[in-house]
């Protein structure tokens, strides 16, 4: 059995008197993981705990590596993408790829031909010869994203890789952080604070509030946390308002969205069954029903709601 | 090779622009990775490398040195036969150009490498602090003893080429102009004294501008920074020492290494910014700076590798 991505026991991490990471103990596994957070959660000093760049209490493993002892090993193994600017002044982004690929442990030739292989992945190949001081916004991204990806890393850690893009731009990132497993065979660890981009790419989730992780496992499971499909989204040919009439007599939680559609809770207990009965003995005819999922973002919301209760 | 995937097909996904990824065709790397004790060759290298992309930055100080060498190698073959002015023997004759040239020309080396370290020296930490470059170098299995090492070495190399090699082919030249085989031997010990002085000149000249630049966070400040010591401080300290009849002048960098070459050479100088400094107490001047200059550069380093990459935390 292969080791986990992420291991950590009894993670803490203070700083003076403030604990950033509060005796965190989980195991990370996925194909995309979203590390997600309000500001201040702790998610940029749980990355530097797992690169093994500060002292920590607990345990910390990456790729079963001890991140304290072996720090240097596993950023040989890891890509990082890092949400500031963090270039070299006066390189070219081949020469900056070049450059990262060696520190990394890769001979020059070996170095060079992958910074070209990453540009050209990242879709820089006309431009890859030009000064990085001259890219826009998006161009620097993707630099960053070449750089990060040129020693050919088993996990990517990726801290807000679309911030400033325009829609195009943020829609091209996606599509490569989509590919990037699939193509190179590596996970990604997604810092960002953007829930829509979590929906669209990541299978898995990591949340962190106030120092504490708050959830770990699946997007599905996030969604699915409250144990069954009781918010629907129901149809109908006409008249919404009665049937969330008879629906609220019989317990459920009903809003009218228009003349012809309205959402339900269901009471405990109850199954879509409810729904179709109250319908027919009212006369009234469904068009559809279907389970409304909940949102990244509404289970994001929940999940921190909880942690502040 | 190179093939295109569009996004995925299902429900509003479709609604997205058609990016294309290029892909030159992906190979897992399975060859040995360099040992991490390497990376600070890596850095020395790149160090270089940027140095000498451009003709500024480099190039045009390493022309500068050439001609100086070109001209003190004419003057000691040309002008053999006159005095150099304000040099003497310690027996009190004054000295000749052939014997003068060498330790006069230090000076004027100094002058070029002034100018590197202008151009490179004085940027290298301040530029990497503001530019975010230290996140790009821990991210990595780089130790800050890495960079250090690598940006130090980087620098000897490229001051070295100018203190090291002028000095040693104008040694030579001397020992070309020898007039018999006995005073060849007797004049053998200028070539280690030409290194010893160059070596010198290259630890200072390398080491306090990167000290310079870890003090501030700003490249052009760091400059304007180390050009002020240079040229204020250093030309104070020499107003102080006239004044106070101390061996305050040794603060001035140039001076201090003038006054170590004249003493290595056995010549004394009449008059001059030298002058009124102890070679023993300029010596120490000179390693001084330097270990405060790398001091302050480990310090910087440190803190930089301390505060870790990613935002605030």
């Amino acid at each position: 059995m292969s080791e986990p991505l992420i291991q950590l026991e009894h993670l803490t991490k203070r700083y003076g008197a403030i604990t950033a990471i509060e005796d965190v103990t989980a195991v990370v596994d996925g194909r995309i993981i979203g590390l997600l957070g309000p500001n201040g959660a702790g998610k940029s000093t749980l990355l530097k705990c797992l690169l093994g760049l500060i002292p920590y209490e607990g345990e910390a493993r990456v790729l079963g590596l001890h991140a304290r002892t072996h720090g240097a090993e596993i950023r040989d193994r890891v890509g990082y993408m890092p949400e500031q600017e963090a270039f070299l002044s006066g390189m070219s982004a081949v020469e900056l790829c070049t450059y990262a690929g060696e520190l990394s442990g890769l001979p020059r030739t070996e170095a060079m031909q992958r910074a070209h292989a990453a540009l050209y992945y990242a879709g820089l190949e006309e431009k890859r010869y030009q000064s990085i001081d001259g890219y826009s916004t998006g161009m620097k991204q993707r630099v960053k994203l070449a750089q990060a990806l040129v020693h050919d890393p088993e996990i990517l850690f990726l801290d807000e890789p679309t911030n400033g893009l325009d829609p195009r731009s943020r829609d091209e990132m996606l599509e490569l952080i989509e590919d990037l497993p699939i193509r190179r065979s590596c996970s990604i660890v997604l810092s960002t604070h953007l829930l829509p981009d979590v929906e669209r790419v990541c299978d898995h989730a990591v949340i962190m509030h106030h120092g504490r992780v708050r959830f770990v496992g699946s997007i599905d499971e996030l969604r699915d946390t409250r144990g069954r499909d009781a918010d629907l989204f129901v149809e109908v040919k006409a008249d919404a308002a009665r049937l969330a009439d008879v629906l609220a007599a019989a317990g459920a939680t009903c809003n009218v969205e228009s003349p012809v559609a309205l959402t339900v809770t269901l009471p405990l207990d109850a199954t879509t069954d409810l729904v179709f009965r109250r319908a027919r003995d009212a006369g009234l005819q469904i068009r559809g029903l279907g389970v409304r999922r909940e949102t990244v973002e509404a289970a994001f919301l929940r999940v921190i709601g909880n942690g502040d209760a | 090779m190179s093939d295109a995937t569009g996004p995925r097909s299902s429900g509003a996904d479709s609604l997205r622009p058609a990016g294309t990824i290029h892909d030159l065709g992906y190979k897992r790397y399975v060859g040995a990775r360099l040992a991490s004790s390497t990376r600070w060759l890596v850095v020395m290298k790149n160090h270089i490398a940027h140095a000498w992309k451009t003709w500024w930055r480099f190039k045009s100080s390493l022309g500068l040195a050439v001609i100086v060498t070109v001209i003190a190698g004419g003057v000691m073959f040309l002008l053999q036969d006159r005095t150099v002015k304000g040099v003497v023997l310690p027996s009190g004759i004054a000295a000749t150009l052939t014997d003068g040239t060498l330790p006069r020309s230090i000076q004027w080396y100094s002058r070029v490498a002034f100018l590197v370290s202008l151009t490179i020296g004085a940027r290298v930490v301040a530029g990497d602090v503001q530019s975010g470059a230290f996140t790009f170098y821990f991210a990595r299995s780089v130790r800050p003893r890495d960079y250090v090492l690598g940006k130090i070495t980087g620098q000897l190399v490229l001051v070295g080429m100018i203190y090291l090699a002028g000095p040693l082919m104008l040694a030579i030249a001397r020992l070309g102009l020898a007039d018999s085989t006995d005073q060849l031997i007797d004049l053998l010990p200028v070539i280690p004294k030409a290194l010893a002085v160059g070596a010198l000149g290259t630890l200072a000249f390398a080491c306090v501008p990167l000290g310079f630049s870890a003090i501030v966070h700003n490249p052009r400040y760091a400059m304007a920074l180390w050009a002020s010591y240079y040229l204020i401080v250093g030309g104070m300290a020499w107003v102080l020492s006239r004044v106070t009849d101390s061996g305050v002048a040794a603060l001035d960098l140039a001076a201090s290494l003038d006054r170590v070459a004249f003493w290595l050479y056995d010549l004394e100088l009449v008059w001059g910014r030298a002058k009124r400094i102890d070679p023993y107490v300029a010596l120490g001047s000179l390693l001084a700076h330097a270990g405060i200059a790398i001091a302050l550069v480990v310090w910087q380093v440190r803190r930089a590798h301390l505060r870790g990459i990613g935002g605030a935390s």
